[in-house]
């Protein structure tokens, strides 16, 4: 296998989108390609033989998306990219995989290239989910849970993470203050990306203890409340992949995908053996860490898939991280903080960033890289050269799970 | 009307599995024979659900998963007022959602 890098990245203000979901993922792409010093010539490109071209051409698009057919009336949306991009002949390939179709979109990519069958691909995740209203949003994605033994009782993914996250207070002493510490966080690294949904800052009166908090921060599905939940987003992001060896012809600051990891768990939740294991994300981020040859100790930055607060908290662990157990005890330290040991989510994460759900995972490893190049701005952390950074993308209620280890240069 | 909902019991092996998988999660055996999921159990986990689907006109539904004496794990509704975890539970067969007009029935538990 080949070493891949990524040569370009680029991403959309996320938030209520202006914009068709096609024009969003066409700028995403725009500012990738841009990003990457390539000059598209589609007179030339255009019947040319499908294949290789010694990077020359985008030879194949990977698109993460779910929720086009239901939400946006399209179907076959690699397709409609390629299209309005003129990027013909490229092979172009649509990848729904739930809220983890984005890094399957990037693994998708990363092995057409590291195979030798590609030289130079772009993937791209677009979600236009406020096309249709809350209800209807939150109705599409509980098309994840199980048809006859959860969604027909009224299942959504925020009753999952309430289920989920009222045992794991239980067992592991997480109370809703740790919950809260957690939005308090991604709200105040959100105000710093420009590109984040959510640009204001909560506090703890505010959310929790204030005597105004009960109507400014009322139950979903208990004990997690509005503030412990995501928001629905628009939004697209992309990167360009190229074998490592040809990255200094496109940037002088390439970012390496040195492993990538990729588990399923039950579907269900009930018929896991301890219902507070997220195993997928243990699975997955060994899988990660054993091929590139790094430790979770030697992680610089961390982008977590924080659907629900709780996530963040026990993927922190579950990626091996910390102990188990011990994920609240780091962030009331404040590890977790743009400043501290482990930045997790500088971003802002899902919970500011914001969660077009077929969108997140090429944005989280956008935003990883991101930080390894040390283009954050003002998001940035603080580390001088980060070397290493991680991201994990969480499909259903963890029964599809991708890690992904990235590393400054190639 | 409601039907009892039902796990798969493997008939090579006497394994309960609830939903069905295609092969018996305990000994990968094919042949299944239907068991009406019914009787006592011990409340797991529950949430109260706010942000419901349109499908729902209450202002919230209580869900929780349930580890039923018969020696399986299931997820249903909760017709209770102040659940708690470890509290035993009773398995009945009720509404819990109408789609389009037709009333859709499955598990609600009450509190034993």
């Amino acid at each position: 296998m080949r070493d891949v890098a990524i040569v370009g990245i680029g991403s959309t203000q996320f938030g209520r989108a202006q914009w068709s979901l096609l024009k969003m993922m066409c700028e995403a792409s725009h500012e990738a390609i841009a990003d990457a010093g390539l000059k598209l010539d589609h007179r030339a490109w255009e019947g040319a033989a499908p294949g290789k071209s010694d990077g020359r051409r985008i030879e194949a698009v990977y698109v993460a998306n779910m929720g086009a057919p239901r939400n946006n009336k399209m179907a076959g949306i690699g397709s409609a990219l390629v299209d309005r991009l003129n990027l013909y002949p490229a092979a172009a390939d649509a990848v729904e995989n739930g809220p983890a179709s984005g890094a399957s979109a990037v693994r998708h990519g990363f092995m057409a290239v590291a195979s030798g069958m590609h030289d130079l691909v772009l993937v791209c995740g677009g979600e236009r989910m406020r096309e249709v209203n809350n209800l209807e949003a939150t109705e599409f994605v509980s098309y994840l849970s199980h048809r006859y033994a959860e969604y027909i009782y009224g299942v959504t993914l925020p009753a999952l993470a309430g289920m989920f996250t009222r045992l794991y207070m239980e067992r592991y002493g997480v109370t809703a203050r740790h919950l809260a510490m957690v939005a308090i966080k991604n709200h105040a690294n959100g105000v710093l990306n420009p590109r984040a949904h959510l640009q204001t800052e909560v506090t703890m009166e505010g959310i929790l203890t204030g005597p105004d908090a009960e109507n400014n921060n009322p139950y979903v599905a208990e004990p997690l409340r509005f503030f412990d939940c995501c928001p629905v987003s628009d939004g697209a992001s992309a990167l360009l992949l190229a074998p490592a060896e040809k990255a200094a012809e496109f940037t002088s600051t390439p970012v390496r995908i040195a492993g990538t990891g990729q588990a399923s768990d039950r579907q269900v939740i009930h018929e896991r053996p301890d219902p507070t294991e997220l195993t997928a994300v243990r699975l997955a981020s060994q899988q990660a860490f054993s091929m590139a040859d790094r430790k979770p100790a030697d992680v610089d930055i961390a982008e977590l898939h924080d659907a629900f607060t709780i996530l963040e908290i026990v993927e922190s662990e579950e990626a091996g991280f910390l102990a188990k157990g011990e994920g609240h005890l780091a962030l009331e330290r404040g590890e977790t903080q743009i400043g501290g040991k482990l930045p997790i989510n500088p971003s802002g994460g899902l919970k500011a960033r914001g969660h077009p759900v077929g969108n997140t995972g090429v944005s989280q490893i956008v935003e990883v890289a991101r930080q390894l190049r040390g283009d954050a701005g003002k998001y940035q952390i603080k580390k001088k050269k980060p070397q290493t950074g991680f991201a994990l993308n969480f499909g259903g209620f963890g029964n599809n799970v991708l890690a992904t280890v990235l590393t400054r240069g190639v | 009307m409601a039907n009892a909902t039902m796990a798969a019991k493997c008939k090579a092996c006497d394994a309960l599995s609830y939903p069905t998988h295609f092969y018996c999660p305990s000994c990968g055996m094919q042949e299944f024979e239907p068991v009406p999921i019914e009787g006592e159990g011990k409340l797991l986990t529950w949430t109260r659900a706010h942000a419901l689907s349109l499908d729902y006109a209450q202002r919230y539904i209580t869900l929780g998963i349930v580890e039923m004496d018969m020696g399986v794990c299931v997820t249903g509704q909760l017709a209770i007022d102040e659940p708690r975890i470890g509290m035993r539970v009773q398995a009945g067969q009720d509404q819990v959602r109408e789609t389009s007009g037709q009333a859709i029935y499955g598990l609600v538990f009450r509190a034993k």
